[in-house]
């Protein structure tokens, strides 16, 4: 294999399939990415075998050809480079970058261990949709999903379809996000780690990306390359029935003024402590106080239509939320102290937030 | 540290206490006929084991953890008594307090031993022995019982100086005299050296501590790895830079059983587990605790001990939180059809229930039930309430009896 090619293109290439390779992988050729060079094209493939990332390049082809390179140090090796073009060739074992001046000289690994991630297998057709709309849907669901690995099923984000379009959903169990999608359909329910979808937007972002789901792998494809995940087979939980139908009080309030202030409440509060909020006809009190610390009190008008409630959320889900929604004004929904509450844009009911208060 | 009103802090400030025969004198105080007599407390089924031997049982070789019918074998005239936990965690909190009362820098071991540091109390008493002597005596006038006092300037050592003072006496190692003390004892006597350690060292030629302070700490690395070696060999020469840590007592909460035939079938495992889960539940509940992480014990028919353990998202007390943890735990051992002798389940990371708590979206009447639970237990006992899984268990037990 021989091929030359830009270095920053070919570092980009690299970079965003080398996204997929995990750093503690019990298979020393899983540190590796596969090259393949043909018919003018450069391929490559990155896998942790849960999530596998394409991308590809056209290059100057001198000899086609595969070999697998260590992951981390080619990308990182290219890119030092001086710019310019950049000459990339196997012989004997071994892989040889140049240009400019410089030679490096990476032992390669056998193509051959490669496991094969079903890259060429098309999907089929999928269900094509904006590229920009589905990454920003994803990141707003994405903080209500769990990192716990104990958990799997918490670790997702379930894809369905209702009525006529697309909808996201993720829960810790202690939150809930849901995210409605107009103007796609035609998506099969699935649920997909979230730490594979989190990689769309860095890897292979683009107008347009189109979704299949195929032998229990969900995989999203643009012009970039193709991004592919093992679905998660369990059941996810009966959100519907989580969420509430109706709240008695609701809070009306601006949203900057709500994240500065839950920003300072976090400067004394720590996970464990719980801002509170006292719901009063002119406004909220938000508070915080620690035996070994001090505290931090301050009041926000707002608007406030119900009872007078005083309601105690986690700091950091509290933030997650209120920081997800770009918008002037929030709506937060309430019922009791010990029942969720619901925050949503005032101004935009496709997506919802519900949150689980912490009992004092 | 250092000097206090212009006087020198004691050298010595380590004071280690620990209550003789605790569960003995307990019964004792309970019964004053069994004073004078050999007593052993332990299970008594065929399986249990010595949880406390009085001294005079101890003259015929009985000793705590030995199988009971050994001791029976041993000493077939003693008096053998069940244990009542009720009882001794009782005492336990006045024995406390009594400590407690006597400075506040008191690191809780067991339910009858404890570290002191004495060192601020040097304006109180003439010298350590007079300080060890006063709570000796507080000890004995509030709670009536006997303990044993050693004091060193190394905090592992005042410990073997009150093993070295038992029976209710008391022992000062002199600053600069440790090693004189320590090193003609056997290594076993140190903390971290169990049956197979010791049986390494022996293959070094390491009988007493004297032995293991002349072997470079080198040549323990290879046969115990890098830290056991560097800790015996730190304790060997009189080096322990531990303080006192106060607190303790209340670090974990956890119950086991022994069973009298293993348990064999994955249903029976179960089962047990879940009535320790209840037990543990219960426990946990009575003292106001909640653990962040909940810990599996598992000892097969061979002697072969495996331990798991998993931290939560929110921190546990209810029994269906602690099984369900249970279960997860329980699936990481490796049985490998073996039989089951002991099970144990105990939390630790505790805090207090009552903390301000993040409520989850999941279904979780439990604390509601588990309230209940522990109302009607108050008021009619453990075996009112059980979960409805130990029911055929239950009913047959209370036929058998």
């Amino acid at each position: 294999m021989r091929i030359r090619a830009e270095r920053d293109d070919l570092a980009d290439v690299l970079t965003r399939a080398g996204r997929a390779v995990g750093t503690r992988s019990a298979l020393p050729i899983l540190q590796g990415l596969l090259c393949d060079v043909s018919g003018g094209t450069l391929r490559v493939t990155g896998t942790d075998t849960e999530i596998t990332i394409e991308t590809a390049l056209d290059v100057e082809v001198l000899e086609e050809g595969r070999t697998v390179v260590p992951a981390k140090l080619v990308a990182e090796a290219v890119r030092k480079l001086p710019a310019g073009a950049v000459s990339f060739s196997t012989s004997d074992g071994e892989v040889e970058i140049t240009g400019n001046g410089p030679r490096f000289n990476l032992r390669e690994f056998d193509a051959n261990d490669f496991p094969d991630v079903g890259g060429d297998s098309d999907a089929g057709s999928g269900v094509e949709m904006d590229g920009e709309a589905l990454i920003a849907a994803l990141n707003q669901v994405g903080i209500a999903a769990s990192n716990d690995d104990g958990r799997p099923t918490l670790t997702g984000v379930l894809f369905e379809t209702e009525s006529d379009h697309l909808r996201l959903v993720a829960t810790d169990s202690y939150r809930l996000a849901v995210r409605d999608v107009p103007g796609v359909a035609g998506v099969d329910t699935t649920l997909i780690p979230y730490r594979a979808l989190k990689e769309i937007g860095r890897t292979i972002g683009a107008d347009k990306v189109s979704m299949a789901i195929a032998e229990r792998k969900g995989s999203f494809v643009s012009d970039r390359g193709r991004m592919t995940a093992r679905v998660i087979e369990s059941s996810f939980p009966n959100y519907r029935q989580l969420l509430p139908d109706e709240y008695p009080s609701r809070l009306t309030i601006n949203r900057d003024a709500l994240l500065e202030a839950v920003g300072r409440a976090s400067l004394v509060a720590e996970d464990h402590i719980p801002v509170r909020l006292s719901l009063g006809s002119g406004g909220v009190e938000l508070s915080v106080s620690r035996q070994d610390v001090g505290g931090e009190t301050e009041y926000i008008e707002a608007v406030y239509e119900g009872e007078d409630m005083v309601i105690a959320f986690n700091t950091r889900y509290l933030t997650d939320g209120v920081a997800s929604m770009k918008t002037e004004n929030l709506l937060l929904e309430t019922i009791n102290p010990l029942k969720p509450g619901l925050l949503t844009a005032a101004d935009d009911p496709s997506f919802r937030y519900l949150l689980m208060p912490v009992r004092l | 540290m250092g000097y206090r009103g212009g006087m020198p802090d004691f050298a010595e400030r380590f004071l280690h206490i620990d209550m003789d025969a605790f569960f003995v004198e307990v019964e004792r105080q309970k019964d004053p006929g069994l004073v004078g007599l050999p007593v052993v407390v332990g299970g008594l089924g065929r399986r249990g084991v010595v949880a406390s031997a009085s001294y005079e049982a101890r003259a015929a070789g009985v000793h705590s953890a030995m199988p009971i019918g050994e001791a029976r074998r041993l000493c077939p005239h003693a008096r053998f008594v069940p244990p009542d936990l009720t009882s001794y965690s009782e005492v336990s909190h006045q024995v406390f307090d009594v400590f407690r009362g006597f400075t506040p820098l008191v690191e809780g071991l067991s339910v009858d031993e404890a570290f002191m540091d004495i060192s601020g109390l040097r304006l109180h008493h003439s010298s350590p022995a007079a300080a060890g002597e006063e709570l000796r005596l507080r000890v004995r006038q509030e709670v009536g019982l006997p303990a044993s006092v050693g004091i060193s300037a190394i905090k592992f050592i005042s410990k073997l100086a009150s093993d070295a003072a038992k029976p209710d006496g008391l022992l000062v190692v002199d600053a600069g005299k440790e090693l004189e003390f320590l090193h003609p004892m056997p290594v076993r006597r140190l903390w971290g050296v169990g049956e197979a350690t010791r049986a390494s060292l022996e293959a070094l030629a390491v009988v007493t501590i004297g032995d293991l302070a002349t072997v470079p700490e080198r040549v323990l690395v290879s046969r115990l790895g890098p830290s056991l070696a560097h800790h015996l060999s730190q304790l060997a020469n009189g080096i322990d830079k531990r303080e006192i840590e106060p607190g303790g007592g209340a670090k974990s909460i956890s119950v086991e059983e022994t069973y009298s035939e293993d348990l064999r079938s994955g249903e029976a495992i179960e089962r047990a587990l879940l009535r320790l889960c209840d037990r543990l539940s219960s426990r946990m509940r009575r003292s106001g605790y909640a653990g962040h992480t909940v810990n599996l014990k598992v000892r097969f028919g061979d002697f072969e001990t495996q331990s798991r353990a998993l931290t939560l998202g929110e921190p546990a007390e209810t029994t269906p939180a602690l099984w369900e943890a249970a279960q997860v735990l329980l699936s990481r051992i490796d049985r490998s059809n073996r039989g089951v002798r002991l099970l144990g389940i105990g939390a630790s990371g505790l805090a207090a229930a009552d903390q301000p708590r993040q409520l989850s979206l999941e279904k979780q009447p439990r604390h509601v039930a588990a309230d209940v639970v522990e109302d009607v237990r108050e008021r009619f006992g453990d075996a009112a309430v059980f979960p409805a899984s130990l029911m055929r268990q239950e009913a047959k037990e209370r036929r058998d009896e």
